[in-house]
This record gives C-alpha cells, structure tokens and sequence, in this order.
C-alpha cells in the first residue's frame, strides 16, 4: 500500500530529507546559542504567546498529527474526545499549576518534589514514574514513525523504527539535543500550516459526493472498487460470502466461506463489489456505534465509562507530562507561565477542529484501513487517493514532513526528559557525557520496545502515558501546590500507589488479553478509579503524619506573585 | 571548539541540574516576611477559590457533554448544516468553551495579583 503504488515518490523523499535536515540544523544553531547567551534568561524575554507556541509546538505529537484521525476511521467520532482532553488539560494546568509551579523554580517534577518536599527519596521515585510516562509516550511516537516510512517508502515497519531511532541518536549526537523556545514555536506554526492546508485541500477536492457520504456514514461492508489491502502483521479474517481476492498479485480466486490468516507482507486485492471479510476485535467504520459521538473502543458496551476514563486521564495527566512541565520554566514568572497556558488552550484549540476532516473522509474514502489495522495511516494515504498527479502527491509529501517533526519534536524531548531522569536524579553524579550516553541508550530501549508494538494504536498508548501522569504526578503537583499538609511519605506511597494501579494494570491488560467487558474497560483506562485512589491515599497517608513546620511557608511562598517585577505590566 | 565549550552544549534542565549542590532546599528551608505572609495568605485563598470555581466549571463540562450525549440520542439525528449536531457537540463546541472558560480564570487569577 504505497502512496500512488509506486514508491516513494522524489517529493515524498525531499520532504522527509528536509525535515531530517532542518532538525540537524537546528541543533546546531542550539549550541551557537547556547554557548553565547544563557538560554534561561535569553527566553525569559520572550512573550508569553512565543512561550505558548513553543509548548504547542513540543505538545503537538505524532499522536496527535497521526493518531486522532486513524482512531476516528477505526473507533468512530466519540475518538474525537481525545484532542478534546489533550486541550482541556491546559485549563487545569492554567486554574491550578502554572503559576505556583513556576514559582517553585523547579524544572522538572523530580525537582519540585525536592523542593517542594524536601525529600530526595521521593526526587528518585518521581524520577521512576518519568522514565515510565516518557518510555509510555516514546513508543508510540516511534510506532508512528516506523508505520510512516512503510507507507512512502515500502520499507518493512522494523525498518522504519530502526531509521527513526537513527535519526533521533544521530540528530542527538550532533547536539540536538533540545531546541531553543523560538524553534519549537515555528515547529508549532509548520505543523499548523502542513496539517490544516492539506485538510483543507482534501475538503475541496473531494467532491459534493464525498463529502455529504461523509456526513451520513453508511457501514462499510461491500468494496466499492477493487482495494489492495497491505498486512503489516498477521491478521485473522473471517469471510462470511464467496469472496474474489487475489493475493499478492496473483489470478484472483474466489474464497469460500470461513476463517483465513493474511500473513505478515502479504497484499489482498479485493474485487470490486466483493463483500468486506471481518476481523476479530474491529469493527468496520460507519456502522450504528461508529457514529455515536462516545468512545466504545472493541465495543465493550460502557461507551460513557470508556469515554470519561479517556478524558480523566487526558485532562488531568497532561500537566504531569515531563517534556511539558520544563517548557513552562521558560516564562519569566507566574504571571508568563499563566499567560501561556491560557494561550495554548486557543493554539490547541484551532489544530484540534482539523483531526475530524481526515478521520471523517478516510472513513469514506479508505475504510478498508481497518482491515490491516492501519488506520494510523490514515493522514498521509488520502492525498493520493483523492488525487493521483502531483497534486496528491505535494500533499502527501507535506503531511509526511508534518508527521515526522512532529516525530522528531516530541521524540527529542522526551528522550532528553528520560535520560535526564535516569542520569541526574537516579544516578545523581550526571555529567553532559553520560547524559549523552545515557540518550542514546535510551533511544536503543525504546526502538526495541516500538518493534512489537506494530499493532497497537498511537492514541491509546498515548492516553496509557497520560493515565500514569495522571496517577501519580497531578495528584504530587495539586496537593504540594495547594495543601501545606502533605508529607513526603504521604507523596510517596501515593505516588507507588498510583504508579502501580495505573502502568502496573495496564501492562497486566496488555500481557494477559484482558477479559471483555466492564473489566477491559478499567484494565485498558485505569484513571477514572487509579487518579481518586492516589489522590486518597497521599491525603491519607498524609493526615497520618505530620508535615514539617516551614511546610506551609513553602507552600504559601508559590502563591505570591512576584510583585515588583509586575507594576509596569498592562493586563 | 573548546573544551569549554563542550560544557554549554546542554539543555537548560541539564545544567541547572548540573550546577545545583544535591540536599539543596531541604537545608534552606523557605522563609517568608510577616508583610509577605499575609499577603500570600490572602492571595492563596482567593486563587484558591476561583480555582476551585474554574476546575468545577471544566468537569462540568466535560462530563456534561457525554452525559447529554448519552441522555439524548435523539442528537445524532438532529442536523446543523449538514452536520449532526452530536458530532458538533464533540468536535467542535468544546473548544471555544474551554477557551472561554481558560480566558476568564485568567482574568480572576490576574486581578487577584493586582489587589493592593
């Protein structure tokens, strides 16, 4: 299933070099940076819609670029709820952390746990929870990488991941490390401009037709035109109907009825008119419950529970989210960090209405992704299928670049965010070469963690990263940054608590098939129980024993605004 | 490039990382003036407060959406433009509330701080 069917076409793979290559350079230009101005005080000058920018621009993921739109197409509109969460985690963010959390000084949660707490026992364990939010986040990203190079380039889906983790090492051993604020805000304006322009494009040139077919899903359940189908992994199929099929470019047959496996690699072109084989464990889009605006993911039958634990995990995690939190330290006080939370609710906002245009027409237009569960693809294959001339192909060119930087954009941050976990507050005798090392390894961990993860969903293993910071981070940053009588041994058997109900369960529900049913639902998305159960358990524990008497001087401190900094401000 | 150089080339987390003595804040623990502590204790129970208001503001919101979805199917027959309106309420109506919703805590938080 190559764009046009041809390979990767010379724009598809300019776009791609370009990308690669604007990410080199921008590391480069961060060391020219870094060693003339100290960066800290260099972006305190910047505005806080800059600021903004640039954690829209580190925020906005492959997740977010790919999986959206795929999860529409697979799962139905109610995916739609999560950019809905991914968005409404800034208001919380801006109601209840950025401000104080700014105050602290702290630029990471190991940090503030320090600070806040005084406790380096509970910095190490802080630390534990962003290796596993950061290698929950990471995997994905490069999933959607290597899915990418597969579909321009016709590479096998190990490949891609490979490629992708040597970019990622070689971009950080050219001391890419983290790019300057004013980079990551243009990232934020490219990724704008190569999602919404496309999405536009596809919305004229589709047709009346396609677009109020749209509008009316109908149940995909006969091929429409004669439809290759790619199997990146092996995959069950049940044909209920004589089918014609040819495989892998072989005379067609007619199959009978009955179960059959399409084997890893193998293309199945199905006739036109032929009926669509079933799959275990997916649903094909269009149908009754694809249409209905809540999550019912493998149709377990709880859509408002399955919706509301999606959305507990997202609005209350992303303020725990390691690559986030440092971006915030960039606003020169609590009133920038503030400033800039409420900007990148309306950033946010505008890149999140685009997910539906893709997710909507590749329902109609390449249902058949669903079948060879490659619906993450979905962005990238339309242009072509819309239009097959250069135009298609332009298109698909400026998605891929999309889709990669923000690979790239995310990837490197939270690697950094990882390694900086594991080699200063793990090993706490950090220097910037073995911070270096320490990245690469990294990077080697998690591109063997994406090769088995070929046919798991970006967006919900992201939400699975989302439901860990949720678990145990939001619980340590609301109640340090607002109730003076939390302990460090009240945070941290919350925290292990937390940890534990929420990556523990999951890892559990990936290992074991989790049984159907309610229990999948609250296996799969822990939050809605694992996020109250850790915010009881620090305040219990806490009320067990007593917090420090400079405690709350600490915590009063954060809600002091920096006063003589602010008079000559017009609000 | 120098060796000293080399040393630049790092994140700002890196280096304030690097730079800080490890027992750091527990051995200074935080000391605020009597005028200052009043003060912040005033302020930390209004932002109290209109915190509380904005984070109850933005449950409702999205769990009120869901739980209208869910009580009202009758949504997804019901057409504005073109689109049903149970599609709108998920993909599009959020967005300009949460903005709303982020503006106007902003603006509490804001005049908060600038009380005397």
């Amino acid at each position: 299933m190559t764009v046009g069917g041809t390979g990767p076409g010379p724009m598809v793979v300019t776009a791609l070099v370009l990308v690669v290559l604007a990410t080199l350079l921008i590391g480069a230009r961060g060391i020219v940076i870094r060693s003339t101005s100290d960066f800290l005080v260099a972006s305190r000058r910047l505005s806080p819609t800059v600021n903004a920018a640039a954690v829209s621009g580190e925020y906005l993921s492959a997740a977010s670029f790919l999986g959206v739109a795929g999860l529409v197409v697979k799962d139905g509109i109610g995916a739609l709820w999560y950019p809905v969460g991914f968005t409404a985690g800034y208001v919380l963010m801006l109601a209840l952390v950025a401000a104080p959390m700014r105050r602290t000084g702290a630029l990471t949660v190991p940090d503030f746990a320090q600070a806040r707490l005084g406790s380096p026992g509970l910095r190490r364990l802080c630390a534990i929870a962003v290796i596993v939010i950061a290698a929950m986040y990471l995997v994905p990203q490069f999933k959607a990488a290597g899915l990418l190079l597969n579909l321009v380039g016709g590479t096998p889906y190990w490949v891609g991941v490979v490629v992708a983790g040597a970019a990622v090492s070689i971009t950080l051993a050219l001391g890419g490390m983290r790019a300057a604020t004013y980079v990551q805000a243009f990232q934020f304006v490219l990724k704008m401009v190569l999602f919404t322009v496309p999405a536009i494009w596809l919305l004229v040139h589709v047709g009346a037709e396609t677009r109020s077919s749209a509008l009316t899903p109908v149940e995909f359940t006969t091929f429409s035109r004669a439809t290759p189908v790619e199997f990146r992994v092996d995959t069950r199929l049940t044909i209920t109907e004589p089918t014609a099929v040819a495989v892998d470019g072989a005379a067609p047959t007619t199959l009978a009825p009955g179960a059959y496996t399409a084997v890893t690699g193998s293309t199945w072109t199905f006739a036109a008119g032929a009926d669509v084989p079933e799959v275990a464990g997916a649903a094909a889009p269009g149908g009754e419950g694809w249409s209905r605006p809540l999550l019912d993911p493998s149709g377990a039958g709880f859509p408002l529970l399955a919706t509301l634990s999606v959305l507990v995990a997202t609005v209350l995690g992303t303020m725990g989210l390691p690559h986030i939190v440092v971006r915030f330290h960039t606003s020169a006080d609590g009133w920038g960090a503030r400033r800039t939370a409420a900007i990148t609710v309306a950033m946010l906002s505008a890149f999140y209405l685009f997910p539906a245009v893709y997710g909507l027409l590749g329902a109609v237009l390449l249902p058949e992704l669903f079948l060879s569960g490659g619906t993450d693809t979905v962005v990238v294959a339309l242009p072509a299928r819309v239009d097959t001339g250069w135009a298609g192909e332009l298109l698909t060119a400026m998605l891929t670049a999309g889709a990669f930087a923000a690979f790239l954009a995310t990837s490197l941050g939270l690697l950094l965010a990882l390694s900086g976990a594991v080699s200063h507050d793990l090993m706490s005798t950090g220097s910037v070469r073995r911070l270096r090392f320490t990245t690469l390894a990294a990077a080697v961990v998690v591109v063997a963690l994406a090769l088995p993860a070929a046919h798991l969903d970006i967006s919900v293993l992201v939400t699975s990263a989302f439901a860990v910071a949720a678990s145990t981070f939001c619980p340590l940053l609301v109640l340090g940054l607002w109730w003076s009588g939390l302990t460090a041994r009240g945070a941290a058997v919350g925290m292990v608590v937390g940890l534990l109900a929420s990556a523990g369960v999951i890892v559990v529900g990936l290992v074991i098939a989790a049984p159907p049913g309610i229990a999948s639902v609250l296996l799969g998305q822990p939050a809605l129980w694992s996020v109250p159960l850790a915010f009881a358990t620090m305040v219990l524990v806490s009320l067990r024993g007593t917090a420090p008497a400079w405690a709350s001087a600490a915590m009063l401190r954060l809600h002091l605004d920096e006063r003589p900094e602010r008079s000559n401000r017009s609000s | 490039m120098t060796r000293q150089r080399r040393v630049a080339v790092s994140s700002p987390q890196t280096r304030v990382a690097l730079a800080r003595r490890r027992p750091g804040y527990a051995t200074h623990p935080p000391h605020l003036a009597p005028a200052d502590l009043e003060r912040a204790r005033r302020a930390y129970r209004e932002q109290l407060r209109w915190a509380l208001v904005a984070v109850v503001l933005l449950g409702g919101l999205v769990v009120g959406i869901p739980l209208v979805l869910v009580a009202f199917p009758g949504l997804d027959d019901l057409r504005v433009a073109g689109i049903p309106a149970s599609w709108l309420a998920v993909g599009v109506l959020p967005y300009p509330l949460l903005i709303a919703l982020s503006r106007w805590q902003l603006r509490k938080a804001e005049r908060i701080e600038q009380e005397p």
